[in-house]
């Protein structure tokens, strides 16, 4: 059985070794941070690596390899989707090469404190400039695919909409703004509007593909779907950002606002699980690898309740002023983060890895273990901040306790919160060996019957 | 459902959340002003709010709640800490913090940057945020209370507002400079000394790590007044 249709989806092979690499990196520098949490570390070692340092180097490379996840799952999708080579192979391994320089010297810049001390979008501005270029040749790349394809769909255009919203709203965070507040109202157009917006229309997308792959269902009917789930993400999410506007110093009207369509958020969700559902239920394909449809499955469960229910729990503005800032929000970006975008890679990981390597039946004995130990810990890790969180908002904002008195309190948690860590990375770790060692199975399924998208319309 | 309506979902959904949302943002850009004084938003503030950026201080501390929650909320800390303290703080926090149990790395923040970075979380500190972090609002009300008329303040609530920055009393305030029952219990000083302590500290005791306190000799007579009378077996030399 031939395994990938087109020679160019083969760039993508390098995007996910990359964005691996950088998962672990982003998982250590994570129990770094939990040891400063549930340790006293000596004065000399705090000036010369703060926890500062350590915290931009775990967000960015997170945001790193969520990125280097979807443009490479973008890259693999893509030509079979549009039924022709990618435009150029060229522009695709040019863009990875500046993308991972500039993410490389941002890494190390930060450790010689050479940062915009802006969370989450800490890169100084030449290496912004870069970060923008390899998104314009991917924009573009992309782009000349769809336009030079034959066969149109509207999945591709989902997609191309998804990653250009993605990049069109990193430029408002590049300026310098003189306002506090102005800066974090666009800081959320940023962050919010892609986690609650690109991030999920690129995901949207990707999955109705990869279902459609893998369920063999009418491909009417995965964009039927594509289309309601993308346009209650907008709906709810693009007003939804209003929920971040509480406390910002901003008209009361956001609580309203924010609050209300926030709370819809989930909706969306809540379709994806059973659209998913559905699809498994009703597949025209056998299960070949039942591990790639854990991921699957696994991936819409948890996104509903990482994003959807730990989001919904705390978005109403009377919860929220007292959640807001707290171990709470680390408990629900913990959950989201993984459960809606960590997973989403890890599935077009599984989906696409064996099949660049000509497998079409994985060994995945290892790769099972990696799924139960990272999904179980990091859920347990969400409960174990949940916990803290909840004992800081009491003792802090109710019992008017001092934030180091009740910090002091919460150290039991910080401490199982390390040990949860090491058990998540020991996870991360068989995953990631287990995908770059991928072998073919003693016992080779009989001759799938393939529906591929491009005839599939 | 058709295809078809599908499609006018996504189109009507996305069209009018963006409409709502950019029409909301628009009345935001004219409301600023008004929730933030930018009146007030000096240069100085501003080179502040550089200073802010340049040594990643948020990555630690939350402002508006948004960072990094490994240390205080920064929003309102002009008015949990005051002037003195804050620069006490940020130009000596191996001294400040010598025995915490999270520590706060020497920078090397330079004085005027410190001058800088102060006017800017005093401007923060001014932004009309529906009173957030509610554990804060404390220490505006008193600081605006200590301004306004500080002869109407009950004892206990102007000591700890003063002092609540550093010291704890009776399990409220930040445990840094120790709790004021076992100060008080341990000292020796009379009335006029400790209200020259907290005006100079080093005069009274060379080397000693607590920054001069910015309070009037009025309100310094009230704290001490309160702190003697904290002494076991009241031993108050009037």
């Amino acid at each position: 059985m031939k395994t990938i249709e087109f020679e160019s989806q083969r760039v993508s092979l390098w995007y996910f070794r990359l964005a691996l690499v950088l998962f672990i990196l982003q998982v250590i520098m994570g129990l770094w941070l939990s040891i400063n949490y549930a340790f006293t570390l000596p004065q000399e070692l705090v000036n010369v690596f703060p926890f500062s340092t350590a915290r931009e180097i775990h967000t960015n490379t997170l945001v790193a390899w969520m990125l280097l996840g979807f443009m490479g799952g973008t890259y693999y999708i893509l030509p079979p989707e549009c039924d022709r080579e990618l435009y150029s192979t060229k522009i695709a391994y040019l863009q990875l090469i500046i993308f991972v320089a500039a993410a490389v010297t941002a890494v190390i810049g930060f450790l010689f404190g050479w940062t915009r001390g802006k969370p989450l979008l800490e890169i100084p501005f030449p290496l912004n400039a870069l970060i923008v270029v390899a998104a314009l040749l991917f924009i573009a790349n992309v782009a000349m695919t769809i336009m030079k394809a034959k066969v149109k769909t509207a999945l591709q255009w989902m997609l191309l909409g998804g990653v250009t919203f993605l990049a069109l709203m990193y430029l408002f965070g590049m300026p310098f703004y003189r306002n506090l507040n102005t800066d974090y109202y666009y800081w959320w157009w940023v962050i919010h509007l892609w986690v609650e917006g690109a991030w999920e229309i690129v995901t949207a997308s990707i999955m109705a593909y990869i279902i459609m792959r893998v369920t063999g269902v009418e491909r009417q009917v995965v964009e039927k779907w594509l289309y309601v789930e993308t346009g209650l993400f907008l709906f709810t999410g693009i007003v939804g950002t209003g929920h971040h506007y509480y406390w910002i110093g901003a008209p009361d009207y956001w609580l309203w606002w924010g609050g209300i369509f926030s709370a819809l958020e989930p909706l969306p969700i809540v379709l994806m699980v059973v659209d998913t559902w559905m699809h498994v239920r009703e597949r025209r394909n056998p299960i070949v690898n039942p591990l790639t449809w854990y991921y699957i499955v696994g991936l819409a469960i948890y996104h509903l309740v990482g994003a959807g229910l730990w989001g919904f729990m705390h978005t109403l503005p009377p919860v929220n002023r007292y959640t807001h800032g707290s171990q709470i929000t680390v408990s629900h970006g913990h959950l989201a983060f993984f459960g809606a975008y960590a997973l989403l890679n890890l599935t077009i990981f599984y989906f696409a890895m064996p099949r660049l390597k000509g497998i079409t039946k994985y060994h995945d004995t290892a790769g099972r273990w990696g799924f139960w130990i990272t999904t179980i810990a990091m859920f347990t890790l969400g409960l174990v901040f949940g916990i803290a969180g909840i004992l800081q908002t009491y003792l802090e904002r109710f019992l008017d306790i001092g934030y180091s008195t009740a910090q002091q309190t919460m150290m039991l948690w910080f401490r199982i919160a390390f040990g949860v860590g090491l058990i998540f990375l020991g996870g991360v770790l068989t995953t990631i060996w287990h995908l770059f060692t991928l072998k073919p199975s003693d016992k080779q399924p009989a001759e799938e019957v393939v529906v591929t998208p491009a005839a599939n319309i | 459902m058709t295809g078809k309506t599908a499609r006018l979902i996504f189109w009507l959904g996305t069209l009018i959340s963006a409409a709502i949302f950019l029409w909301m943002t628009y009345d935001f850009h004219l409301q600023t002003p008004k929730y933030t004084h930018t009146d007030k938003l000096s240069e100085e503030v501003v080179a502040g709010k550089k200073v802010w950026h340049k040594y990643n201080c948020n990555d630690c501390h939350t402002i508006l709640g948004f960072g990094g929650y490994y240390a205080p909320d920064m929003t309102k800390a002009f008015y949990r800490l005051g002037e003195n303290n804050i620069a006490s703080i940020v130009q000596h926090p191996e001294v400040m913090y010598k025995n915490s149990f999270r520590k706060m790395p020497q920078l090397g923040i330079t004085e005027p940057e410190t001058r800088q970075l102060i006017a800017f979380l005093r401007w923060t500190a001014e932004i009309d945020n529906r009173k957030w972090p509610p554990q804060d609002e404390k220490f505006v009300e008193a600081y605006k209370l200590r301004e306004s008329q500080p002869q109407k303040l009950d004892k206990v609530h102007l000591v700890l507002q003063a002092c609540g920055g550093c010291h704890t009393f009776e399990h409220q305030g930040r445990n840094v400079g120790g709790d004021l029952t076992e100060i008080a219990n341990r000292i020796t000083y009379d009335r006029q000394t400790l209200i020259n302590y907290m005006i100079n500290p080093q005069s009274v005791r060379p080397g000693v790590t607590m920054p001069p306190q910015d309070v009037s000799l009025q309100t310094a007579g009230t704290i001490a007044d309160f702190l003697l009378s904290l002494k076991s077996h009241k031993e108050v030399s009037q």
